[in-house]
């Protein structure tokens, strides 16, 4: 019988791991500390201001405790602009997805200045969003809007459509300019995937007698699976937190049919000047956020 | 006598070891301790067109040339971006030193809460004599404080007319009354030209506007002794009007501000407007074809035994209390008002900024402008309006000054009662009681 030499036992780490952990630390405080001052600070003060009611321009106020979250959840507003925002976020995420899908693989395909038309389609997703809805408004325009007069030569209508001052062509309006503007982000990444689907799957279904369909149905789908999965969290939270758009195109009207939760945040702040109730709304929108950053969060950890 | 080795130019040890001390003692002084020390100053404005734009220019070359340590350094606002920039501004305390052309109600409101340095200084470097009867006492919040002064004098809801439309229709007087305008406007509209360009927008010009249409109705917003006054049957009657109006205007002046609004009456889609005397140079330089047919008048009232109330919005000029170089700052501030500036200022836009020195307003170098010689009936009129204007900060002679009335534009509660009746056709008692209310809560801070 032989016995095995083994080291004695111990009790704690040794000095070599002991070392690797402190380098472990050195080497993460940085990102820790810039995390806290970027993440946590601005999360932590958001939290503390809410429990204030404080005039913006001083920054000045008194403690009354849980009262602009009390206002939150009984008043209308939030509410209101929550499902606003939803409205918003599931309509300009829908078209962003139908529309970007259709588009990589158009762009998949073997056509024409392809390397030309996919440069080109990133064009919306660069524009300064400035830019984009002075074009757009300039397009919406009832007297000298290329859109309305289109329209009205095609003999669709005979009057001017009011594009952006009524309900619902204003939410249609700022959902479908959405769309444009964040569709290119959806090709960029649709494409990408579509690219490494292997060859032979495709063949394999076409020798089982599938159609283009039952193709994209069978194949396409299933392997896009994973990667729109995480675009329509990444977007669904980015949309749902959209403000300049929104508010360049519509300012929220007409009345508050657009005012999403961004906007209603900017106008406590700026336009009543209560940071307060504005640090509150942004803490309630924070946790429905944290929804979609959950899901995010465990698919992406799911993946890994 | 002892004289330092090595130095052959006579210099004496005491003088040596003066010199070295007052160098040491310079040395330590605190920066801008220094008199010539190059300094910048901000100034703030939402008036910014490219003719505005080269006045400001004048005037900053001019006083930098008389201080030539000091840079002067324009940043544009806008007028619907000047309230979060400005809070903004306060809130970190890095403010410009000089505001001007912001409505006096800003003014107040940001006076009243401690942010704003007394004017006093300023308006005696321009002379208290120098500025018409009563400029100042919007600004005078505080008995003898005053927090700001008016740059200038605007008349900003003036109705524009085009006399060659009117005469095609058969109409023969500018509107006096609603019922007048009304019947006018049916007249008027057709052939690609609506009648109006009034602001149904969610903005902060369908609010001003509207508060004066409530007082051309002969209501008002707020009592004199500041109580919300808005649930009337004045307003009511307002709304009326408002929304008879709606159908001889633009279907996207449900969008409409101050620019679009312009924009429609200028290129000719309607045959009257609301604005400022900014028509007249637009008009000149954008569509000169109708320049011999246009004509303004005070905005009409419910009926002939109600005085027309015009809207002026007093633009002011007004100092942060956190400014750096005050001294400066001040003397800066009150050279905007040098003749020379100010009147190729007030030139900019003829008729748009009036001035508010009864010696600039007769001066013949003043009154050599071409556009003031084209529409000299024009600009006295909006003078004249202008001269008797109020807006929600002040609205009559009896009224204090409003402190509040910067927030409750910045709201957009009067725009939502404008929109709530006449877009979405609400119940006219509920929208009024619940503006009440809303307008009270933001009085109430």
């Amino acid at each position: 019988m032989t016995t095995i030499a083994t080291d004695p036992p111990r009790n704690g780490p040794s000095p070599l791991e002991r070392s690797y952990a402190r380098l472990g630390v050195l080497l993460i405080a940085p990102t820790i500390v810039v995390f806290s001052a970027v993440i946590v600070y601005p999360l932590l003060a958001a939290i503390y201001l809410s429990v204030f009611s404080i005039y913006t321009p001083t920054l000045e106020g008194e403690f009354v405790g849980a009262d602009n979250y009390v206002k939150m959840l009984t008043g209308g507003v939030f509410w209101s602009s929550l499902w606003t925002t939803l409205i918003w976020t599931v309509g300009t995420l829908s078209l962003q997805i139908i529309f970007g899908v259709g588009l990589a693989l158009l762009l998949h395909q073997n056509i024409w200045f392809r390397s030309l038309a996919r440069s080109l389609v990133l064009f919306p997703y660069f524009l300064s969003t400035v830019v984009a809805v002075l074009v757009w408004r300039w397009l919406f325009n009832d007297l000298y809007g290329a859109l309305n007069h289109g329209m009205m030569q095609a003999g669709i209508i005979d009057m001017p459509l009011d594009w952006l001052g009524s309900m619902p062509n204003a939410m249609i309006g700022v959902i479908l300019v959405g769309a444009w503007k964040y569709f290119p982000f959806v090709v960029i990444a649709v494409l990408a995937r579509l690219q490494t689907i292997p060859e032979n799957l495709y063949e394999a279904a076409r020798i089982d007698g599938a159609g283009p369909v039952a193709r994209f149905i069978d194949v396409t789908l299933p392997q896009l699976k994973s990667v729109l999965t995480v675009i329509i969290l990444l977007r669904a939270i980015w949309d749902f937190k959209e403000f300049d758009l929104i508010f360049l195109l519509t300012g929220g009207g007409p009345v508050t049919s657009t005012q999403t939760l961004s906007l209603l945040v900017y106008q406590e702040a700026f336009g009543l000047n209560r940071m307060g109730q504005a640090a509150a709304y942004s803490v309630g929108m924070m946790l429905v956020m944290l929804v979609f950053m959950i899901l995010y969060i465990r698919r992406t950890g799911k993946e890994s | 006598m002892t004289t330092i080795k090595g130095l052959n130019a006579g210099l004496k040890r005491r003088s040596v070891l003066t010199g070295m001390a007052a160098a040491s003692a310079a040395a330590m002084i605190p920066r801008r301790l220094y008199a010539q020390e190059q300094i910048t100053l901000r100034w703030w404005s939402p008036q910014s067109s490219p003719e505005q734009l080269a006045a400001y220019r004048t005037q900053i070359a001019n006083f930098e040339a008389l201080h030539t340590n000091i840079t002067v350094a324009f940043e544009r606002t806008s007028d619907e971006g000047y309230a979060p920039q400005l809070a903004a501004a306060f809130a970190s305390g890095d403010v410009p030193n000089v505001v001007t052309h912001l409505p006096s109600f800003a003014v107040s409101s940001y006076w009243s809460n401690g942010l704003v340095e007394p004017f006093n200084d300023v308006i005696d470097m321009i002379g208290a004599d120098k500025f018409y009867d009563g400029v100042n006492r919007i600004y005078e919040i505080d008995a003898g404080q005053y927090a700001g002064t008016s740059i200038g004098n605007s008349a900003a809801n003036m109705i524009w007319l085009r006399k060659d439309l009117m005469q095609e229709a058969g109409i023969d007087s500018n509107p006096r009354t609603w019922d007048e305008l009304l019947s006018a406007m049916g007249k008027l509209q057709g052939g690609g030209v609506y009648g109006a360009a009034l602001p149904y927008g969610r903005n902060s010009m369908t609010s001003l506007i509207f508060a004066g249409v409530i007082h051309q109705a002969g209501g008002m917003v707020f009592s004199p002794e500041l109580e919300v006054a808005i649930d009337s049957q004045e307003t009511r009657d307002a709304l009326e009007f408002y929304r008879a109006m709606r159908e001889y205007c633009p279907p996207g002046a449900t969008n409409y501000s101050w620019g679009d609004s312009l924009t429609a009456f200028v290129s000719g889609a309607s045959a009257t407007g609301i604005y400022t005397g900014r028509v007249l140079t637009n008009v000149l330089n954008q569509n000169p074809g109708i320049a011999d047919h246009i004509t303004c008048d005070v905005y009409p009232t419910k009926s002939v035994d109600i005085e027309p109330w015009t809207f002026n919005d007093f633009p002011s000029v007004f100092i942060p209390k956190a400014a750096d170089n005050m001294e400066a700052t001040k003397q800066f501030a009150a050279f905007l008002f040098d003749p020379e500036g100010y009147i190729e200022q007030l030139h900019a836009a003829p008729g748009h900024v009036l001035p508010v020195l009864s010696s600039i307003a007769e001066d013949p170098t003043y009154l050599a402008n071409p556009v003031i010689e084209k529409y000299r009936a024009e600009v006295d009129l909006m003078s004249t309006a202008a001269a008797n204007g109020f807006n929600l900060g002040w609205e009559s002679p009896e009224h204090k000054p409003n402190t509040n009335a910067g927030e409750v534009i910045n709201s957009g509660v009067i725009a939502e009662m404008v929109q709530r009746v006449i877009l979405n056709d609400e119940n006219v008692d509920e929208v009024l009681s619940d503006t009440s209310r809303r307008i009270e809560e933001i009085a109430q801070g």
